[in-house]
């Protein structure tokens, strides 16, 4: 080994993180509070379903997914601090009022006859655009300033894409004819539509905007 | 989604049968084998199960199959709080971090449900084999989440522990590798429920030892409905035995412990006046 | 059709039919191979819902059941035809070994060994499934575990013994002396 005091680039060569990022703090603060009101809709949802489920296996993939989205929500809880907001529950809101009527109506089905529209609710609507907004969030906050953030948020990415693939074969199984995939499609696009007057989880600005292209190009 | 669910709401698929405990405990034939001296005492369960007697494999299947259907209840139970509840400071409310603890205890019990799924395939139980009685989940339906928790997390969960402890050491006897480890396991989480609700019960109730008498009261309701007619107790031939080191690492003190195998002599002695009345 | 009678013939305890039973034993009887003149009394004590069944007799035939064997798990004091089929298929199975010359040595009823009775019901209800009635073969093998043992040599021995169509007492025997060598002590 070479002299230990020989002068090294205190970011390695393979080592890409970047300042700034896209978010500040403010930024960053509103955004952990929607997630954490959002994961707390889904987990309360999951758990008051468990009992409204007949069929077996999805009841318990339920039990399971409602801790998932507890523990995210308590990831968050505890972020909140840490970005200057101390009252939690100031910050702890949906991004505006569409966002309350997107998850009001990804929560609404009660009936044991409705386990298609929960899951459609859940695993084709509400999880993809989690796993959109934490994606964008996590490849666009600085990977320095903001670490701690983006560990939560590939926590939170990795369970949301089991929990999606999980959610998303229960339902492909509950699909056994034409007046099914109807079903799954309608309340598909009903929510689908909420979700996108909302703007996605966040508001608009969930994922950015892709036809901003810059003056002049 | 409604809030408040009923026991008759629970959403079963067609394999499973509902049984009334009424009818159950009224049926006439249950005092009618005394054993031992002890009226009250079903005899359907009058015996601690041991591998010696002729139907303690079937006993043994039926108790499993009884525990698989608690553990969906308990399920149940703990998701409908994290539904039921809005996070606040009022009575009808609950901290976030009970939510959070309910979550939690959503996963514990599908765990349980996926174990007891296995283990009852193990023994040659069939899913929906024995009749479901919901009365487990009555502990749940309380519109006050103190008394919920501690009829669920106290009393529903405590009697998991003697249960759990009970088959773990019948597997120990029968030298069933499967149950004993089975049991073991769920053992430890129900042992950490209990504790759970011990804790939320004495924080919540902190300033208002009203509101405490009234949840202990509650348990103690639920605690002689669990004593299922004196088949727990604390003796060495109880069908199921009270688990008193367990609970008290899970945080019941010596004279809960005394005051449940009282409840429990209790229920035994009005079940065996019911039924001869 | 072997004769069947039912004691009682009218239930209070439970919501049994005696004509059902003595159906469904008299089906049973054939698929078992008892003689179309057997006569067979079954005599039930619907007071305890527990489930002890006893071959008291075999001339004339005799089993004497316990209410609860033949009780659907499902709905508390309903009748169970799937019960009282593995029921009597098991029993009658044993009468038909009995009767059969190849069982002369075994002890009389009520003095078989735990172990013995258990193997036999294994021989017994293997023979049922393979004439068509409804019996699960997992219960029967945990059950035979919990009694000897949990290891290959009793998974082994109750194969043989699922199997088998016409052992006698005496490989019957030789069969339970080979798990109880085997078995770990608890």
């Amino acid at each position: 080994m070479g002299d230990p005091r020989t002068p090294r680039a205190p970011f390695a060569p393979w080592d890409r993180r970047e300042l700034p990022g896209k978010f500040d703090v403010e930024e960053t603060a509103r955004r952990v509070g929607n997630y954490k009101w959002i994961e707390m809709r889904l987990f309360e949802a999951l758990g008051g379903w468990v009992a409204t489920v007949p069929e077996l296996d999805v009841k318990l993939r339920l039990g399971t997914h409602c801790y998932h989205h507890a523990w995210h929500a308590e990831l968050w809880h505890k972020r909140l601090p840490e970005l200057r907001e101390m009252n939690q529950d100031r910050l702890t809101l949906p991004a505006n009022d569409a966002v309350v009527t997107f998850m009001d109506a990804v929560t609404e089905p009660g009936d044991l006859e409705q386990t298609i529209e929960k899951l459609v609710g859940v695993y084709r609507v509400l999880i993809p655009h989690k796993i959109a907004a934490y994606t964008y969030h996590l490849n666009n906050t600085s990977s320095i300033t903001d670490a701690p953030t983006m560990r939560s948020l590939r926590f939170a990415i990795a369970d949301e894409i089991e929990d999606w693939r999980d959610g998303e074969m229960l339902l492909q199984s509950l699909l056994r004819d034409e007046g099914d995939v109807q079903r799954a499609a309608t309340h598909q696009a009903k929510l689908e539509t909420l979700i996108m007057k909302a703007g996605g989880i966040t508001g608009p600005g969930s994922i950015g905007d892709a036809y901003d292209i810059g003056e002049g190009r | 989604m409604k809030k408040l669910l009923q026991p008759d709401e629970l959403a079963r698929d067609a394999r499973f049968s509902r049984v009334d405990m009424a009818e159950r405990f009224n049926d006439k034939r249950t005092v009618n084998r005394d054993v031992d001296g002890e009226p009250g005492i079903s005899s359907r369960n009058q015996r601690r199960l041991s591998p010696d007697t002729p139907g303690a494999s079937d006993a043994a299947r039926s108790l499993m199959h009884g525990i698989f259907v608690g553990e969906i209840q308990a399920l149940e139970g703990a998701g409908r709080t994290c539904w039921d509840f809005e996070v606040g400071a009022g009575e009808d409310k609950v901290p976030f971090e009970l939510k959070l603890d309910m979550a939690r205890q959503c996963w514990d019990e599908s765990r349980h449900c996926e174990i007891s799924i296995k283990l009852s395939e193990w023994m040659g139980t069939e899913l929906g084999e024995f009749g479901e009685s919901a009365f487990l989940f009555q502990a749940a339906c309380n519109a006050d989440p103190v008394l919920r928790l501690t009829g669920v997390n106290r009393a529903l969960e405590g009697l998991a522990i003697d249960v759990f402890n009970t088959m773990r050491e019948f597997g120990k006897v029968a030298g069933d590798p499967v149950l004993e480890f089975c049991e073991d396991w769920m053992l430890a989480d129900e042992v950490t429920h209990v504790k759970m609700g011990s804790d939320w019960l004495r924080r919540l109730t902190e300033d208002n030892p009203e509101r405490r008498e009234r949840a202990l009261e509650f348990q103690r309701v639920v605690d002689k409905l669990f004593s299922l007619g004196g088949a727990r107790g604390e003796n060495d031939d109880s069908p199921i035995k009270l688990a008193r080191r367990f609970r008290e690492l899970a945080g019941f003190t010596n004279e809960e412990v005394d005051e449940i195998a009282g409840l429990a002599k209790e229920a035994a002695e009005e079940l065996a006046a019911r039924q001869a009345s | 059709m072997a004769k069947v009678t039912v004691d009682p013939t009218e239930f209070h305890y439970v919501k049994f039919d005696a004509d059902t039973i003595a159906q469904l034993v008299g089906e049973v009887a054939d698929l078992v191979g008892l003689p179309a003149d057997a006569l067979i009394n079954i005599n039930i004590d619907e007071s305890t819902p527990l489930g002890r069944t006893v071959l008291t007799s075999t001339d004339p035939i005799t089993l004497s059941i316990e209410g609860g064997a033949f009780e659907n798990a499902k709905a508390p004091r309903e009748l169970s035809e799937r019960s009282v089929r593995d029921v009597a298929s098991r029993l009658l199975f044993r009468v038909s070994d009995r009767l059969s010359g190849r069982f002369d040595d075994a002890p009389p009823e009520g003095e078989v060994p735990l172990p013995h009775n258990v193997a036999w019901d294994v021989h017994s209800v293997g023979r049922s499934a393979r004439a068509g009635i409804n019996v699960s073969k997992p219960r029967r093998l945990y059950h035979f575990r919990n009694r000897h043992g949990f290891n290959d040599v009793a998974d082994a021995a109750f194969e043989t013994l699922w199997n088998a169509d016409q052992l006698s007492w005496a490989e019957l025997d030789a069969l339970v002396t080979e798990v109880a060598a085997a078995k770990t002590p608890a």
